[in-house]
């Protein structure tokens, strides 16, 4: 199965491409093939007229990712496309730079997730995008000097930055200063429902949200860097737990696992496919609780009985996952071929613990349901509030509970599989409320789903026959994947598509590793979803938004 | 033991004494004249008010956290002391120990005097609430109107230290608070004129007494007509409303800890957060000493005495807060308003007509 796949893949998107290539015409400077997709190079000035083509006249209508990298001779921005519809189908567009006054046009009017994605490759990288609304550094402070994804970034140069140079958040009362009935009001970065250190610079009006930034980049710890500087083979697999590290680590492990597996062209056995799937959903259930959990705390306002409800269940996956990995958080249990070892023994003990949490599961959810969603308070603060139209969801590239809560129908797990889900009997849980209640619902509903999968899992490995328990493949000890060859590959991790572009240089270690976080994506979506409602209906929207600051900064 | 209907007779009849009356008969201040009734008035006072203190000090570090556990699957407090007893000493010492922060650019006077104003309305209030075994300190004719009027003390309280305190938060969670209490005090009062229909009196020791009739018997077990049982709607109303005048969940807006951090006291620290935490607490208290009196016969029971009986009902009314807080997600600033203009006054005024329409009937 696995290697038919990628041949039949192949050809098909040989010819689009070719179709792709008739669509833009002369635009077309020359042809790459990445892994995953065919890559069109273009000029810097063409890129809102090539994007509007693909999204208006082939359907691309989701960017999924902008990397930007320096090579030695050229800038270079790519802009990863995808369609809602259907995401196995993927384009390129690359758009080289020169290296002197490396300028590009800005994709933000074509898609308005290319703001945060362009001012990061901006703030990383150094590349500038011409017509861009707002082009600032975003992870890293304003007063930072250069820019330390670049060639020439020297990272011995202190940066030492005086207090006043630092805007005084303090400082502004108004909106400006003619405007003195609105009030500018810092929610964060300490601030008890910011779930970690966001910044959110808020102009009210009265108790009425008129505008709301985020300010990220407080928890950046270097992971695109750190990943860079490891080896393919052990040394990265450990990072991905640490950007979500709400307990979707398995989640995160595999979107490193499937881009590099495809890279290096590394075919997994079905059995760990099978453990993995388990592992993985495992940890959504245990990602999804404490959304639910603190989301309704955010609701409610205290430590309630749900948030410790729901903390109570979730403890008892991780109980799950630390038996099957070793750990509660950081699990490290993925391999690139497989898993690093075995179901534990007595596994008949392990599949009970598994059922037990299964059987006791729709008790559980009944209860959330009679606390939170049959409750008519939390309706009435949450049905018709944080309002986000499918089309603003897609134009934000909004992916995870956050889309199909807005009634988008796309889930990679089906849509483009991978691991054993295909083979399994599951449905893709969707709400048309475009709300904070529909998104709540989305996620308790996934719940079930995912128990359903697990159940499955557990039969397929309670059935396994001893002598074909395959953990992991026959990988060389050193991988050294081809020079320029490139992949962007993403996942369903418990916030949404997980993605992750990978270049090679034909050494042990990338040469470029972008983490495409799908927090960072939807955290964008704040402003549209919050303003001109009231700032409780802030606070909800940003919790039914679930971001992870480990996974929005990296 | 005096069984029940007689010993509520007995108090419709003559005016019982009062808590300083029988202080003043007991020390023998009597030759002293006026100044002997000041002193049993100050002492009598102290012990009222040492019994409310201390009924907080169990409740705020040590009743709310066991409760608030038993409700969340927790255990709570349990290493210091016995079930975790002395945690009380602890915390107290804790807070009292703390650096008091005064925030720059606050207003002096106002800041400091919020946490005082805030627990002495409070305290006030109980001046008037009868607590059974002759522990009263004033029975005025005007006893109920004191109460209520000394209540809403607390919130200019609310308003001066969000005020003053120079913090957006603050002042967010101050005004949130006067629009609150304005919307549900006029239906909390509106509420309670329905029981002073039924007694014809604003004084407390007569609507304990009219209470204590018996309503009906059930194999055997006299009910007592306690408003709550003579009209369960008006209950239901008071008890509502005395939560959101009380700020607690679902009502606890003002102070909102996920959406303005901590409201109205978000700057204060150590000894005045104390006061404004004290404060809150007596205010719960106060809430149900006024549902204890107006609804549920004040301190009348059966077998236990009177003051015993009146601290179950208080702390039966204080469980409920904490059930609310535990359970029931927060409403948004414009849905309370909303509930309290259009819905609670409204059906606090239908409930007015209707019992004063009952009572009229009867008595003609």
């Amino acid at each position: 199965m696995s290697l038919e796949q990628p041949r039949d893949a192949a050809a098909v998107e040989r010819t689009l491409g070719d179709e792709l290539e008739t669509l833009l015409g002369d635009r077309v400077l020359g042809r790459e093939e990445h892994v995953n997709a065919p890559g069109f190079v273009i000029r810097p000035g063409d890129v809102q007229d090539v994007l509007f083509r693909l999204r208006d006249e082939a359907g691309f209508d989701h960017l999924s990712c902008v990397t930007a990298q320096e090579y030695e001779d050229r800038y270079e921005s790519i802009y990863h496309l995808k369609k809602y519809a259907d995401p196995t189908q993927e384009v390129s567009v690359v758009v080289p730079t020169d290296k002197e006054n490396p300028v590009s046009q800005s994709a933000e009017p074509v898609y308005r997730t290319a703001d945060w994605h362009e001012r990061e490759a901006y703030d990383l990288v150094g590349i500038k995008y011409e017509g861009h609304p707002d082009l600032r550094r975003i992870l890293l402070p304003e007063t930072w000097q250069g820019h330390p994804l670049s060639l020439d970034y020297d990272q011995d140069r202190p940066q030492v930055v005086p207090l006043r140079e630092h805007a005084n958040p303090l400082h502004e009362d108004h909106a400006d200063e003619q405007d003195a009935d609105t009030m500018y009001i810092n929610v964060g970065p300490h601030h008890p429902a910011t779930h970690g250190v966001l910044h959110l610079k808020c102009i009210l009006d009265g108790e009425q949200v008129v505008d709301v930034e985020s300010d990220i980049g407080y928890l950046h710890r270097c992971e695109e860097q750190m990943a860079q500087q490891g080896t393919y083979r052990y040394q990265i697999m450990p990072y991905p737990d640490r950007w979500d590290y709400i307990s979707a680590g398995l989640l995160n492990e595999w979107a490193y696992a499937r881009a590099a597996e495809d890279l290096a062209d590394i075919d997994v056995p079905e059995y760990a496919q099978v453990v993995r799937t388990m592992g993985a959903e495992l940890c959504r259930i245990a990602a999804h609780m404490l959304a639910v959990g603190t989301f309704a705390l955010d609701v409610y306002g205290d430590f309630t009985a749900i948030f410790m409800y729901a903390i109570r269940d979730r403890e008892k996956a991780q109980n799950i996952l630390e038996d099957l990995t070793g750990q509660r958080l950081m699990f490290n249990y993925f391999r690139l071929g497989g898993v690093v070892w075995d179901l534990p023994e007595p596994r008949e003990e392990f599949f009970e613990k598994i059922r037990d949490f299964l059987d006791d599961l729709p008790e559980a959810l009944e209860e959330y349901h009679d606390l939170i969603t049959g409750n008519e308070i939390l309706q009435a603060r949450t049905i018709d509030t944080g309002v986000l139209p499918p089309d603003v969801a897609k134009s934000y590239g909004a992916t995870g509970p956050v889309a199909r809560g807005s009634g988008i129908d796309y889930d990679l797990r089906r849509d483009d599989p991978y691991g054993y889900y295909d083979e399994l009997d599951w449905d893709v849980a969707v709400e048309d409320g475009c709300d904070n209640f529909a998104r709540l619902l989305v996620r308790l509903r996934e719940v079930e789903e995912s128990a359903k999968i697990i159940d499955q899992c557990v039969d397929l490995l309670e059935d396994w026959p001893e002598d074909e328990r395959t953990i992991q493949s026959n990988v060389p000890r050193t991988l050294r994947p081809d020079d320029d060859k490139e992949i962007y590959r993403a996942v369903e991790s418990a916030k949404g598509e997980l993605g992750i572009y990978i270049r090679a240089d034909g050494t042990d270690k990338p040469a470029r590793f972008k983490i495409r976080s799908p927090c960072f994506s939807n955290l964008q979506t704040l402003p549209e979803m919050s303003n001109g409602e009231y700032v409780p209906d802030l606070i909800a929207s940003l919790g039914s938004l679930d971001i992870v600051l480990g996974e929005v900064d990296r | 033991m005096v069984p029940l209907q007689a010993q509520g007779q007995g108090q419709a009849q003559a005016q019982p004494q009062l808590l300083p009356e029988t202080l003043v008969d007991l020390l023998g201040l009597g030759g002293f004249g006026v100044l002997g009734e000041i002193v049993a008035a100050l002492i009598a006072a102290f012990i009222v008010g040492n019994i409310m203190l201390t009924m907080t000090a169990v409740a705020g570090p040590w009743a709310k956290r066991k409760i608030t556990a038993a409700f969340t699957d927790r255990i709570a407090v349990n290493r210091v002391g016995p079930f975790g007893l002395l945690i009380i000493v602890a915390d107290a010492v804790r807070l009292l120990s703390k650096e008091l922060i005064v925030p720059e650019g606050v207003d002096r006077p106002a800041w400091d005097l919020a946490p005082i104003v805030l627990p002495f309305s409070a305290l006030l209030g109980f001046a008037v609430i009868p607590m059974g075994n002759g522990i009263q300190l004033a029975d005025p004719e005007t006893g109920l109107v004191f109460a209520f009027a000394v209540a809403s003390i607390a919130s200019l309280g609310v308003v001066m230290g969000g005020y003053a305190s120079n913090n957006k938060y603050s002042l967010l969670g101050g005004l949130r608070a006067v629009a609150q209490n304005i919307a549900y005090e006029i239906p909390l009062i509106v509420t309670a004129a329905s029981v002073v229909i039924f007694t014809g009196t604003l004084r407390m020791s007569e609507i304990v007494a009219a209470q204590s009739a018996p309503l009906f018997s059930v194999a055997g077990v006299t009910i007592p007509s306690w408003f709550a049982f003579v009209n369960p709607f008006a209950f239901a109303l008071f008890l509502l409303a005395n939560l959101a005048e009380i700020g607690r969940n679902p009502f606890d807006i003002p102070e909102a800890p996920t959406e303005i951090v901590a409201g109205y006291q978000t700057e204060y620290s150590s000894v005045y957060f104390v006061l404004f935490y004290l404060g809150e607490f007596l205010h719960i208290f106060l809430g149900g000493a006024l549902i204890a009196t107006l609804f549920l016969g004040g301190p009348a029971g059966p077998v236990l005495p009177g003051f015993v009986w009146f601290v179950i009902k208080i702390w039966a009314v204080f469980l409920f807060t904490q059930w609310a807080r535990s359970a029931v997600p927060r409403f948004r600033i414009d849905q309370l308003i909303e509930i309290g203009w259009k819905g609670m006054l409204v059906l606090s005024f239908a409930n007015l007509v209707l019992t004063a329409i009952i009572v009229g009937v009867i008595a003609a």
